[in-house]
């Protein structure tokens, strides 16, 4: 007992029971993963995977393939943000890619300009009034699609106590329901110069950085505000969390409302970098957001993870569709691999627990 | 009788048949696809410009059974006939079926039932040859890169779900038009991935390929929206779109944009609203006896720069 040492609130831990934390094996993972594209790269296509091994860029790295790494995943990553913080509260979110759909489409609605190549919009949904409107309109309408479908989740869990799965299934089913009824199915174009800058700007970079910046925030709000440390507790323990004076319940609508808006802002972008809206966008991204959260250590059982887990097991997805890609893996091979790599990662998350459980 | 409504087109013989009202029922396998409003509204907008037609549209929200149950629920109220845009074009067989034991007479529209060699001989099939649209866009490309000067090009191909008949077809007519020695240049392809029809994935993809830095002359992609992600996506490596060229399929107005701003070379138009007038056409004629040939083909058409103001009001 010579190591003890004393922990917040007079509980006392052994340092030498301390194991390195979780982000680390996700990221000697992401790591291990690169390492053999990379070596694959030589043997199977004679290129570097991360490198410049042909002299186009001005640093060592092959900066195109670094910067699509990140940028093919940036826009599940917002969605994956909110995910994280829902799985840590023990729920679950289903909602986010009809929402990204519905809210793609009524944004795109406000987004709209006149005209294009010198003819009207021929996509136009609303008459002239809604053509050219400044680009805050559709960013505000979109962010309270999020804010309203969050809020209805979170009501939903919180009050009528029926399952996250359920309360968010039926959200997703109601909520594609609407983004496809909004323009009777009909793809929505043609935005202004302005909004297309959500999506594009800064030389295309404008996702990472929205993507990197919320992380960041994200990052420091689950670990050091009130709002993160009650999210902890009530995944950990809601009964405890109950007793302990949390006020569970408004918490719970907090952080579905959260999700619901990252998921919105994730359609803007995402409507935005494409130019056009359309009522199937978005589909089974809330299961790549849950799989990047999972595979990035965050416990389905809740109370466990972290926000750099879930940014490096998006990066691991990110590598693993560009290294599919580089080494031209047959398109019929690319999901059987992927998803064979989501569950690989959870057993072995799941090995590692358990190995330490049975050591301390 | 017989003989001059035969020979009549089908719009005069309407026209002279006033008197006697005849309903079509018309099942369509989802309200919401761009494509098919296209078609549906084809349908309407033909059947308002007739006296004496009514038609009943019903949706079958993607659902063979509920598919099924319509097409009863029409033979049970007496149409004279019934328009079919199948849910799953492996399940036709028992809805020939159930309306060749009350014979009335069915049209399938737009895509193919598995049983077309069986039809018996008042169902018919309306739609553009699938075989026809990869064929065009492929051909064109390769004239233009002839035009260009070039005797050897390097391509990448985009195609659509795998699990999509379309998609599978179009990627197979490139490679036929290669084999039947209509390409005027000799490609080689780099690559050959799926995007899933999705402007994202397709941008995501392009950008991927980007990155190998390997030199290139053209996409190739099985429709438009792909197409276009491709293009975004070259455009944001500062790539001259003069110097590719890019091919899809749909001529759907994003395209056009496209193609007018110099972007897009080639897209094929599949005439969605002549489709649906062809049903009407056939069940019409199928239900006053006549015979329809088993398969009608509604041609697909090529669009590039040089045609593309006939297409910007069509779809």
């Amino acid at each position: 007992m010579t190591d003890t040492s004393h922990g917040i609130g007079g509980l006392s831990f052994d340092t030498r029971k301390r194991t390195r934390p979780p982000e680390l094996n996700v990221f000697f993972a992401l790591i291990g993963i690169v390492v053999i594209f990379e070596a694959l790269g030589y043997l199977l296509q004679g290129q570097s995977f991360l490198f410049d091994s042909a002299d186009r860029f001005p640093s060592i790295f092959n900066e195109a393939r670094l910067k699509i790494i990140i940028l093919q995943v940036a826009i599940v990553g917002i969605i994956a943000l909110g995910s994280t913080q829902v799985i840590i509260s023990h729920g679950i979110d289903l909602s986010p890619g009809s929402v990204v759909g519905l809210t793609a489409m009524v944004a795109m609605s406000f987004a709209q300009t006149a005209t294009v190549n010198g003819n009207p919009n021929p996509k136009a949904i609303f008459g002239d009034w809604a053509m050219d409107l400044p680009v805050i309109a559709p960013i505000v309408v979109g962010l309270a699609i999020g804010f309203g479908a969050g809020l209805v989740n979170g009501l939903l869990i919180a009050y009528t106590r029926i399952p996250p799965f359920i309360a968010t299934l039926g959200m997703m089913v109601a909520a594609r329901g609407a983004a496809k009824w909004w323009s009777k199915g009909r793809p929505i174009s043609f935005p202004t110069e302005e909004f297309t800058w959500i999506g594009n700007g800064l030389g295309g970079w404008m996702p990472v950085v929205i993507f990197i910046g919320l992380a960041i925030l994200f990052m420091l709000v689950l670990k050091y505000t009130v709002y993160g440390k009650h999210t902890y507790a009530i995944g950990s323990n809601e009964a405890a969390a109950r007793m302990s004076g949390i006020n569970v319940e408004r918490h719970k609508v907090l952080v579905y409302v959260i999700a619901g808006m990252l998921a919105s802002l994730a359609a803007l972008v995402l409507a935005s970098k494409n130019l056009t809206a359309q009522a199937g966008m978005g589909v089974m991204y809330e299961l790549d957001a849950i799989a990047m959260t999972v595979i990035g250590g965050v416990s389905l059982n809740g109370g466990r993870g972290s926000v750099i887990g879930t940014v490096l097991g998006a990066l691991i997805f990110g590598v693993i569709i560009s290294g599919f890609t580089f080494l031209k893996l047959d398109a019929y091979y690319q999901e059987m691999v992927k998803g064979a790599i989501i569950v690989a990662a959870v057993v072995l998350d799941q090995w590692r627990q358990q190995r330490q459980s049975a050591r301390s | 009788m017989k003989k001059t409504m035969l020979a009549a087109t089908a719009f005069a013989t309407l026209m002279g048949s006033a008197a006697m009202s005849e309903t079509v029922g018309v099942t369509m396998a989802l309200f919401d696809d761009n494509f098919l409003t296209v078609l549906r509204n084809g349908i309407q907008e033909f059947a308002d410009g007739l006296d004496g037609v009514d038609v009943q549209i019903e949706d079958a929200q993607n659902d063979v059974a509920k598919q099924l149950d319509q097409i009863n629920n029409f033979i049970a109220s007496g149409v004279d006939a019934i328009i079919v845009n199948p849910v799953d074009t492996s399940a036709t067989q028992a809805m020939t079926d159930a309306a060749a034991a009350a014979n009335v007479p069915l049209v399938y529209v737009n895509r193919q039932p598995i049983n077309l060699d069986t039809l018996p001989d008042n169902q018919a099939f309306v739609a553009s040859n699938e075989v026809d649209s990869g064929t065009l866009e492929t051909i064109q490309l390769c004239d233009n890169w002839a035009a260009e000067g070039k005797t050897e090009v390097n391509a990448y191909v985009m195609m659509g779900e795998l699990s999509n008949q379309a998609a599978v077809q179009r990627t197979a007519d490139i490679h036929d038009v290669i084999a039947a020695g209509k390409c005027a240049v000799t490609i080689n392809f780099i690559d050959e991935q799926t995007a899933n029809w999705s402007r994202d994935e397709a941008q995501d993809l392009m950008t991927n390929w980007l990155s190998t830095g390997e030199p290139f002359d053209g996409v190739i992609a099985n429709n438009d929206e792909m197409a276009i992600g491709a293009i975004q996506a070259m455009k944001a490596a500062g790539i001259d779109m003069a110097s590719v060229q890019v091919g899809g399929v749909d001529a759907t107005q994003d395209a056009l944009a496209a193609m007018q701003a110099g972007e897009l070379d080639v897209t094929v138009f599949q005439n969605a609203a002549a489709q649906g007038s062809g049903s009407l056409n056939a069940a019409l004629s199928l239900a006053r006896g006549e015979a329809v040939e088993k398969a009608v083909w509604v041609p697909f058409e090529l669009v590039t720069p040089d045609n593309i103001a006939d297409y910007l009001s069509k779809n």
